[in-house]
């Protein structure tokens, strides 16, 4: 390029920049297939094996489903989010490591488009961590998917969710200890008690307001209803309590990203 | 012909109070190539991170061929190619990787950034280390990858920091020589560097900064006159030269 041209006509959306940022993260995964996606994978494993036959044995039916049938959906909704949130503060966090995020920085890309490349890839890696679990599913004969829209509904913006959240704790963390914090005090111990192997019926009539006020019950109870046709609580809640969590944490997300918190000195 | 870089009374206090550049003015003109000298810590590589996106600003502006580079940033980032002082990579990519991955960054389609990068590693002699991962390769190595890398888009202002650090003598020869022949096809050079010896061999202007400010600015003859570079770039940031300090001493 001489002096002489360099007037560029207006920039659209970097749509090449925006799939450059999937490939790339696409390479990272690929090199660390077994904590990507084996290890969620033989979890699902155990958790299928032990609580659908070694003690579900004692658990007939739930709604005229087999327990097996009943906890798939709530065993795929926990590797869901684990896989869309260490997807995203891993991404970040290394990139800010070692500093490559700096490429991106000076790349013509618009802050939405380097925040839609990375839920592009949250999204990825959860829907191929999620075609697994089906597939050992169907091993045991217990997967099915009765409404396919509704069950990609509850995947991509759980997904988009828990991608934003990595995100934000991406940026803020300092070093690798304070990745894990929201992990381990909050999306472990909520997702085991959000309904995953029982329903609100069999919990103490005290204790149920614990089960309305988690948002995990409401993810859970969603995609069982997709899959199984099961579905207990309030209706709609789930619907609108995720749809605006993804608003706010995009909105949040956008502006962490435009202000440079985390990203530029 | 609009300046190639024209910052004006550019501040940036990093969060925890440090005042890393006080004001700095600065115009390089276009198809120059051009010397920012400074000892450490005095801005310039944040004044680099300012224009480039890395850091922001807390005042000023910048203008890039005329383009704002705050407002307009996507607009300023395609002219400008960033060779930064460390190695901000993806230890574990390939060279091939690296420079097809910020070719896609800017846009540039498949086959743009095939024959672009395959043109890169052939020039910068990497084409036979193009499929290991960037760790694995020597330090000079390492410098070649991350020249190709801001080469890759073609960019019409070229900021190097530092990019003959920890090389050995033929490369940076090579180098220079390289670097010569871009400026002579009309690409605009910012180089800062602890050599004095490439910044009078390479730059027709020079600016000094100390203490976050430009305490000297013009061409190089200018500074050529009475000891030399090295004298007047010592006078500028105030340090004592060589004979004098022995004289005290």
């Amino acid at each position: 390029m001489s002096t002489q041209d360099v007037k560029l006509p207006p920039m659209g959306i970097n749509w090449i920049g925006l799939g450059t940022i999937v490939r790339r993260e696409v390479s990272r995964i690929m090199r660390v297939p077994i904590q990507a996606f084996i290890a969620p994978w033989i979890s699902a494993l155990l958790f299928i094996f032990i609580f659908g036959f070694v003690l579900g044995g004692r658990i007939k039916e739930i709604g005229g489903h087999r327990y097996l049938e009943f906890v798939l959906p709530g065993i795929l909704m926990m590797n869901i989010v684990n896989s869309a949130f260490l997807q995203s503060t891993s991404a970040i966090y290394f990139q800010r490591f070692l500093r490559f995020i700096e490429e991106t920085l000076v790349a013509p890309l618009s802050y939405v488009e380097m925040i839609v490349g990375m839920l592009v890839c949250v999204v990825i890696r959860s829907v191929v961590t999620a075609l697994g679990i089906l597939a050992i599913g169907a091993c045991f004969g217990v997967t099915s998917v009765g409404n396919i829209a509704e069950f990609l509904f509850w995947v991509i913006a759980v997904s988009i969710i828990f991608g934003e959240l990595g995100i934000i704790i991406g940026l803020w963390a300092k070093n690798f200890e304070q990745l894990n914090v929201l992990n381990v005090f909050f999306i472990v111990p909520l997702s085991m008690v959000g309904g995953v192997f029982s329903t609100i019926d069999m919990l103490p009539p005290y204790l149920r307001w614990l089960a309305y006020a988690n948002p995990f019950f409401y993810w859970i109870n969603g995609l069982r209803h997709a899959m199984i046709g099961f579905h207990e609580g309030p209706p709609g809640v789930g619907l609108v309590l995720t749809l605006v969590l993804v608003v706010v944490l995009s909105l949040g997300t956008l502006r962490l990203y435009a202000t440079g918190y985390g990203l530029r000195e | 012909m609009l300046p190639a870089l024209k910052i004006s009374h550019l501040r940036k206090v990093y969060r925890r109070g440090t005042v890393a550049v006080k004001d700095l003015s600065l115009t390089i003109e276009s198809g120059d190539f051009f010397g920012f000298l400074g000892p450490n810590g005095a801005g310039k590589s944040t004044t680099i991170h300012c224009v480039t996106g890395i850091a922001t600003l807390t005042a000023g502006t910048i203008e890039v061929f005329g383009v704002d580079a705050v407002k307009n940033y996507r607009e300023a980032r395609r002219l400008i190619g960033l060779s930064p002082q460390e190695f901000n990579v993806d230890q574990f990519a390939t060279p091939r990787q690296i420079v097809d991955w910020m070719g896609g960054y800017f846009g540039m389609n498949a086959a743009q950034r095939k024959s672009r990068t395959d043109m890169l590693l052939e020039r910068f002699e990497l084409t036979e280390h193009a499929k290991k991962s960037f760790r694995e390769l020597s330090g000079g190595l390492k410098r070649r990858v991350i020249l190709a890398r801001a080469l890759v888009h073609d960019p019409a202002l070229l900021i190097l920091d530092e990019p003959t650090a920890g090389v050995d003598v033929e490369l940076r020869r090579d180098l220079w020589r390289y670097l010569q022949e871009l400026n002579r096809d009309g690409k605009t050079i910012l180089l800062t560097s602890h050599y004095l010896e490439e910044v009078e061999r390479l730059c027709r202007t020079i600016a000094v900064v100390a203490h976050g400010e430009i305490v000297r600015n013009g061409p190089k003859a200018e500074f050529m006159t009475g000891g030399g570079l090295e004298e007047a770039y010592l006078a500028a940031t105030g340090a004592e030269p060589d004979h004098i300090a022995g004289a005290a001493a």
